[in-house]
């Protein structure tokens, strides 16, 4: 199996090399580097950042492309494995002389393409990836994020939560492993630097079946406020379980975004009803540019964009704006026009904040209602994004 | 003193309570298993998947408008044809070999790799939670009690007893012992011993296929759900002693206990190491557990 998929890349190196020939930078199309995982478990990611990119991609061209140039996209499945990413990425810089790469999901990819594209002098952006670390300690010169961090989520839930409930006291139950605990420990500095009162925490396996023998403790520490990262199918349990023990009406239960999802709400069902997240989009959002984008989305795709195709639709227009600014693709002007850049998405307008390459957005805290995300209160984007804490460039 | 009397009734006696309806849970996936084991000497390693196929007869079945308690019985019947043919066409083909532990260990567990991989394909792998057919929940000295669970700790009893019954006070079930004693006395006395084994084994799956479609409006259906209580399955068989039933509930019981209210104190991600732990500690100092094989006093 190794040496097929080894044999294949070779050939697939090959064809592409004689492809490309005559190519050359500031000529021709431009060309888009997508590593984006279009198979395995987040093959349904993928295809949310295919969608959002090819729509850009053909709006752009059809009227006149970027500085005259048509644009074009060039894929590779990551399999949302860094190791793969790596190699994806190098070879769309080295062989198919790709101006600018994205569609990386998996965050250890992101940092990790972020070197390639170091190496290779090229730019490349990240239109999913969560994590913190990726605008913050582990930022790259060469990296730039258009989508919220996990911070930010949390930031905007916080926000809503002492809004509505000032002072509120909070329970956390997090799955105990990496993501589960540092999920709750954002959420809590958050909400307790807001003035909220942390009553108590548990930690919940993996995969945990009963939740039952933590709701004695939580309903002893009587929280206004319950605050979940569980995800998948645990989230399924815990949330049904609550309701059936009643817990579920005396009190607000929140959590993190990918808690409750498009997957896991059918079979929670009306136990998801009332849950409230932060997030960067919703599909329901209330303006122009939106709904035109979500109607032709559902008219070329026939499905509903989610959180990752819009923002891969963005970082079309981002990089458009980005060399219409700089008058050109080469990598160092393109990064100066690029720091501080603002450009309009159906997500409102966002700007490239300079110091650590991570876009400041509108967020937003919304409710399941009837089994459908409604926004109900929005948290402008410079009290969410908080401090710039890269110290690399 | 008000206080120390809320603990009590908020935190531990719930947590019994709630441990209680896992306890019920947990058995009845190690009946079958310890059935099994006890009588054909499989170790039957797609037990957890047997009770996922139960699950998911019943999530089909009500999708049709079948109504819950129908599925109850409907059900079981189901998966008893399917252990019986199961156990007729590919059990008893590697039986009488000479490697019998080895082979059954490895034709269950391919069984399991297949059936849920056939979950998956058949019902995708997103979860379906059926609504809770006794909705609602009761308040009982103070604590809240789902009424499905309370009904769970009811019913669970109701068939441990039943099925205590029918192996110890029925002819069919002194045929079942006997076999499992002495295979070669019974069936010269007249037990048509194949038989008895492949009804063993449709039982044991029937008895998984009933825990499915009681414990998933609690525990959800996805294709990796047999993985769920097969682990605490089998160290409640092994600690109460490998085919014994009695040995099965009290096992069932304190584990399940030991488990509920340590997460009170330690961190519940020990809950699993605690009882494995145990488990070891019969194996190294009780190798036979509680109480000794089905068959055998």
């Amino acid at each position: 199996m190794k040496h097929l998929t080894i044999a294949a890349a070779i050939a697939a190196a090959f064809t592409a090399t004689f492809i490309s020939t005559g190519a050359h930078a500031q000529q021709g199309p431009i060309k888009i580097g997508v590593v984006t995982p279009l198979t395995g478990t987040y093959a349904g990611i993928g295809q949310q950042v295919k969608w959002g990119i090819d729509l850009a991609i053909k709006e752009i061209n059809d009227k006149g492309g970027i500085l005259g140039r048509k644009v074009e996209a060039i894929y590779e499945d990551e399999e949302a494995n860094p190791n793969v990413a790596v190699q994806k990425a190098e070879k769309l810089f080295q062989v198919s002389k790709v101006d600018f790469l994205t569609g990386t999901v998996n965050s250890g990819s992101t940092l990790a393409v972020g070197q390639v594209a170091e190496r290779n002098q090229r730019l490349a952006a990240t239109t999913v990836s969560f994590s913190d670390a990726i605008t913050g300690d582990k930022c790259s010169p060469n990296m730039f994020r258009v989508n919220a961090k996990a911070g930010m989520q949390s930031a905007a839930l916080a926000e809503w939560m002492v809004k509505e409930k000032p002072g509120a006291t909070v329970y956390y139950l997090g799955p105990d492993y990496e993501m589960g605990r540092s999920t709750v420990a954002a959420f809590k500095a958050a909400a307790e630097a807001k003035g909220a009162k942390s009553v108590g925490e548990v930690f919940a396996p993996l995969d945990n079946k009963d939740y039952s023998p933590f709701f004695g403790q939580i309903r002893a520490a009587k929280p206004q406020v319950l605050y979940t990262s569980v995800a998948g199918n645990d989230t399924v349990r815990f949330l049904s379980q609550l309701s059936e023990f009643g817990l579920a009406k005396q009190m607000q239960i929140v959590g993190a975004a990918g808690s409750v999802t498009a997957q896991n709400m059918g079979a929670i069902g009306k136990a998801a009803d009332g849950y409230v997240t932060g997030a960067a989009y919703s599909a329901e959002l209330d303006n122009p540019a939106n709904k035109k984008f979500v109607a032709d989305f559902k008219n070329t795709w026939k499905a509903e964009p989610d959180l990752y195709g819009v923002d891969s639709y963005g970082v079309m227009y981002f990089y458009k704006a980005a060399v219409e600014k700089a008058k050109t693709t080469d990598t160092d002007k393109l990064r100066a026009a690029m720091r501080g850049l603002e450009w309009d998405t159906p997500q409102g307008k966002k700007t490239m904040r300079a110091g650590d390459h991570q876009a400041i957005q509108d967020m937003y805290a919304v409710k399941v209602v009837n089994g459908k995300f409604q926004i109900i209160s929005k948290v402008p984007g410079e009290a969410a994004v908080g401090a710039d804490t890269c110290t690399k460039f | 003193m008000t206080e120390l009397i809320e603990t009590l009734q908020f935190v531990y006696a719930p947590q019994v309570v709630n441990g209680l309806a896992i306890g019920v849970a947990v058995i009845l996936m190690a009946l079958g298993l310890t059935i099994i084991f006890g009588l054909l000497d499989v170790i039957n390693m797609a037990h957890g998947e047997f009770y996922a196929l139960g699950a998911y007869l019943g999530i089909t079945l009500a999708s049709k408008g079948v109504n819950f308690w129908l599925c109850l019985a409907i059900v079981p019947v189901v998966m008893a044809l399917i252990g019986y043919y199961t156990e007729r066409a590919l059990i008893q083909r590697v039986f009488h070999s000479k490697d019998r532990h080895i082979l059954t260990l490895l034709l269950t567990f391919g069984l399991a790799i297949i059936a849920e991989d056939a979950f998956r394909l058949a019902y995708g792998p997103n979860p379906y939670k059926p609504e809770s057919p006794i909705p609602g929940a009761s308040e009982l000295f103070g604590m809240i009690l789902p009424n499905y669970r309370l009904f769970l700790i009811v019913a669970g009893s109701a068939i441990i007893v039943a099925v205590w019954l029918v192996v110890y006070r029925t002819s069919l079930g002194a045929m079942v012992r006997a076999a499992a004693f002495d295979r070669h006395m019974a069936s010269s006395l007249g037990v048509p011993v194949s038989k008895v084994y492949a009804g063993t084994f449709a039982f044991g799956v029937a008895l998984a296929g009933l825990s499915g479609v009681l414990l998933a409006p609690i525990y959800s259906v996805f294709p990796t759900m047999g993985k769920d209580f097969i682990l605490m399955a089998f160290s409640v068989v092994i600690v109460g002693g490998m085919g014994s039933i009695k040995g099965a509930v009290i096992a069932g019981l304190v584990l399940t206990q030991i488990q509920s209210l340590s997460s009170l104190y330690i961190s519940p991600v020990w809950g699993d190491p605690l009882v494995f732990g145990i488990m070891v500690l019969f194996l190294m100092v009780r190798p036979q557990g509680l109480a000794g094989r089905l068959g055998h006093g």
